[in-house]
């Protein structure tokens, strides 16, 4: 049997291009939403809890929908591929807005008033000042936003194979989401490990060939110091940045400038914002519905459900999302189980830390949905798809865990690692009072962000086909319950009031959950336990 | 350490550090940061190590304390060779080093953890008594994040003396201070070490600030040059209580700026 080298490269090229498309748009996006944003008051207050609620709603959850809407209005080639690169730029763009508004709101006066002084023209401000004052901004939250990309561009690329499965073939023949069903679905063990391979290759070449060039090339770019935290090692800048978007969705309208979140005075801005997010949050259930029903083709008002059916199937839904609820949560604690005393000790060890980290951050770029098949192939673990499903979500979420507890422990001063041991204390007693406490707010952020990740990840964890190579789709595994499985059969069999009530419920409990449980944790422990002299 | 007065043989060493030696091995180069420092600090002594900020001063007391080893030579405490940190002797940090999550006296509780021979409920009186001497009665159910530095401080000290020490070592103890409240620290810190009722046999005090140096030190050790040797050691026999205005206090103070220029 030969390899196929030629399809795989096809298969990561393919989706480096939708990937790099996406970017692009992200970036022209960003750009454009966080220069106004930063320049115009009243779009300020408007954008701002708008990006906060994108990027706090399980995205993946509406996944379906997107690729039926775009599909249904372009149904070829380009729509289908359309379809996938603006999923990947609904996950990547969020994060670089946020970076440029906060660039732009960062600049200094003189810079301004040099250039009122000058009578530039607004193409000219935002030519000479605005983007390169965002450049570094933009180039550091890339590589942030690469890494999410890569694992919602595997998800969309199965939910389109997934979704054609239905009534509709979505054209679109290679991609490493395809490759990872493809190859498995037909026995091809040898080249799925062949793709496996070539992704860390890429994902590596890639982050050394452009993320890290581009992002020293902005560093000319630089206005002026950056905040402390973008200079310290690779792994700690990499998750501050991610914390502090975990940590600002648990506050609405609380951004800072220059990577400064402030706390403080948000009560205000909160309310406002909170007021918005329900505002918001009937649109999006308008539009919701109205697209489901769009995609079937019935814009009968005849076909709205009755009071008794919208009843029924939100008590389905909620069973579902009790169940996965329960999922959620158990799979985090085995995660912490693993990554809490795991991202200690990696820490502690000056030489584990410098062999092992480069190692985790190769694995944790793997997007964890592409292992699903191999996964299933495990003797006894392949056949419990409740294990298989818990695996998958690990495998997504548990580096959230280990990376902030590992930025945490790391940044604890040096004097402190060395109390223990100046007063001989046992290393129980040391964990117990020094590095568990010390890693604690790394570990709350950490586990506000496992627990989105893990919300998303059920939507490719609770229910995966596979198409085989004569277009037959198979079933690979799915769980007894779930709100991924409901999403994604919802899909499938067009039950659009279902799948209107499940995205919607589930969004309803995380910002929810978000805003009251989270919230107060996180309050909590970072009054008591962030280490400051 | 109050019989040391001026004219008085020193007692018998207490900390001595011989022929010590430290390089750090940086990409296989190995950069040597202490060149054959060798000091002694006797009963009853209170030595002071100073020297430009870099040399090397804090590294020393971090080997003295077991917290580093040397590349080579030898610390002895009480004619045992320190291989490591030690019951019988504490440390004081520059930045207190306490933890944000525990209060006063947990913190102080967890200075003990090592000592197995004593219940939960004797560490805790223990504690009690060293934040009482102190002077934190009082504030024992409070987080470190509501004490001022001063304050912060005395738990650091109170922390130390709590493991009755043989050897206090005091890395900085008051630069992180205002002027003022270091001072009262100083003079209270002082005495509370050469009372009669503590264990503490020698203490070694580690600073770039002159002026405290002669205000406390038995003995002064100056450390200098790359990698830092001791330029020079004096003893300070000025009597006590030292007048920090008085022309003879300033003496000793050109004295120590002159090893260190």
């Amino acid at each position: 049997m030969t390899l196929e080298f030629g399809l795989v490269a096809l298969d990561i090229v393919s989706s480096w291009v939708r990937m790099i498309l996406a970017l692009g748009l992200s970036i022209l996006f960003a750009l454009a939403i966080g220069i106004w944003a930063a320049r115009n008051r009243r779009a300020e207050a408007v954008i701002l809890p708008l990006l906060d609620i994108f990027q706090s709603i399980p995205i993946l959850g509406f996944f379906p929908l997107v690729i039926l809407g775009i599909y249904g209005a372009i149904p070829n080639f380009i729509g289908a591929n359309l379809a996938v690169i603006v999923l990947i730029f609904t996950s990547m763009s969020w994060n670089i807005a946020f970076g440029v508004y906060e660039a732009v709101k960062a600049i200094p006066q003189d810079y301004l008033d040099l250039l009122d002084v000058s009578k530039s023209s607004s193409w000219e401000r935002i030519k000479n000042l605005y983007i390169p004052a965002s450049m570094s901004r933009i180039a550091y939250n890339t590589q942030i936003s690469w890494a999410v990309g890569l694992f919602f561009l595997v998800a969309s690329e199965i939910i389109v194979v997934g979704t054609s499965s239905g009534n509709v073939q979505i054209p679109i023949a290679y991609g490493i989401g395809i490759g990872a069903t493809y190859f498995p679905a037909n026995n091809d063990y040898a080249d799925y490990a062949l793709l496996i391979g070539g992704i860390v290759v890429a994902v590596l070449l890639w982050r050394y060939l452009f993320l890290r060039a581009f992002a020293l090339w902005s560093e000319k770019y630089k206005m002026m110091e950056e905040p402390r935290e973008l200079h310290r090692d690779p792994i700690t800048r990499f998750y501050s940045w991610v914390n502090h978007r975990a940590i600002s969705k648990l506050f609405l309208l609380s951004h800072g400038v220059g990577g400064v979140t402030r706390f403080s005075s948000t009560i205000a801005r909160f309310r406002r914002g909170l007021k918005y997010a329900v505002l918001i949050f009937f649109v999006l259930f308008g539009l919701l519905l109205f697209s489901s029903m769009a995609s079937s083709g019935d814009l009968a008002i005849s076909n709205l459900p009755s009071a008794g059916q919208v009843v029924s199937t939100e008590a389905t839904v909620l069973v579902a999302l009790a169940t996965s609820f329960v999922r959620v949560w158990y799979v985090y604690a085995i995660c912490v189980a693993i990554g809490l005393p795991l991202g200690i000790a990696i820490s502690l060890n000056f030489k584990l830390y410098d062999s092992v980290s480069p190692v985790l951050e190769v694995v944790s770029s793997i997007p964890a949905p592409i292992l699903l098949p191999a996964i299933v192939l495990v003797p006894v673990i392949g056949h419990a798809p409740e294990a298989v499903a818990a695996i998958v979500i690990i495998l997504a979420i548990i580096w959230y865990i280990i990376f902030n507890v590992m930025a945490g422990v790391r940044t604890l001063p040096a004097d402190l690692k060395e109390l223990p041991n100046a007063y001989h204390v046992g290393r129980w007693a040391a964990w117990r009072n020094v590095y568990i406490p010390g890693a604690l707010t790394g570990f709350v952020t950490g586990s506000i962000t496992a627990i989105g990740g893990a919300w998303n990840a059920l939507i490719i964890a609770e229910y995966f086909t596979e198409t085989l190579s004569n277009g037959k789709t198979i079933l690979l595994t799915q769980v007894g319950n779930g709100i991924g499985k409901t999403i994604v059969v919802a899909t499938a069999k067009g039950q659009n009031l279902t799948l209107a009530l499940a995205i919607l419920t589930m969004t309803a409990l995380i910002v929810t959950f978000n805003l009251t449980v989270w919230r107060r944790i996180y309050h909590r422990v970072t009054k008591r336990y962030t280490y400051n002299r | 350490m109050s019989q040391s007065g001026p004219g008085l043989p020193r007692g018998a060493p207490v900390v001595k550090v011989e022929h010590v030696r430290l390089d750090y091995h940086k990409e296989k180069e190995p950069l040597p940061v202490l060149a054959d420092v060798s000091l002694q600090a006797g009963r009853d002594e209170l030595v002071a190590i100073t020297g430009p900020s870099g040399c090397g001063k804090s590294t020393l007391l971090r080997i003295v304390a077991g917290l580093i080893k040397p590349s080579s030579g030898v610390v002895r405490v009480l004619e045992s060779e320190v291989k490591g940190p030690r019951e019988d002797v504490a440390m004081v940090f520059q930045n207190f080093v306490l933890l944000p999550w525990r209060t006063a006296l947990e913190n102080v509780v967890f200075g003990l953890s090592s000592r197995k021979d004593l219940t939960e409920v004797q560490k805790r009186q223990k504690a009690q008594e060293a934040l009482d001497s102190a002077g934190l009665t009082g504030f024992e159910n409070v987080y470190p994040g509501e004490l001022s530095g001063g304050m912060k401080q005395r738990v650091g000290v109170a922390r130390a003396l709590a493991t009755e020490p043989k050897v206090m070592l005091m890395d900085e103890p008051f630069s992180s201070l205002d002027d003022i409240t270091a001072e009262r620290l100083r003079v209270e810190t002082h005495s509370l070490l050469i009372s009669p009722s503590t264990s503490i046999q020698s203490v070694i005090l580690v600073s770039h600030n002159v002026e405290e140096i002669i205000e406390l030190a038995d003995k002064v050790v100056v450390l200098s040059g790359r990698p830092a040797h001791v330029a020079g050691e004096l003893t300070v026999d000025l009597p006590r209580p030292r007048n920090k205005k008085s022309d003879e206090f300033f003496k000793w103070v050109d004295r120590v700026y002159a090893y260190l220029s």
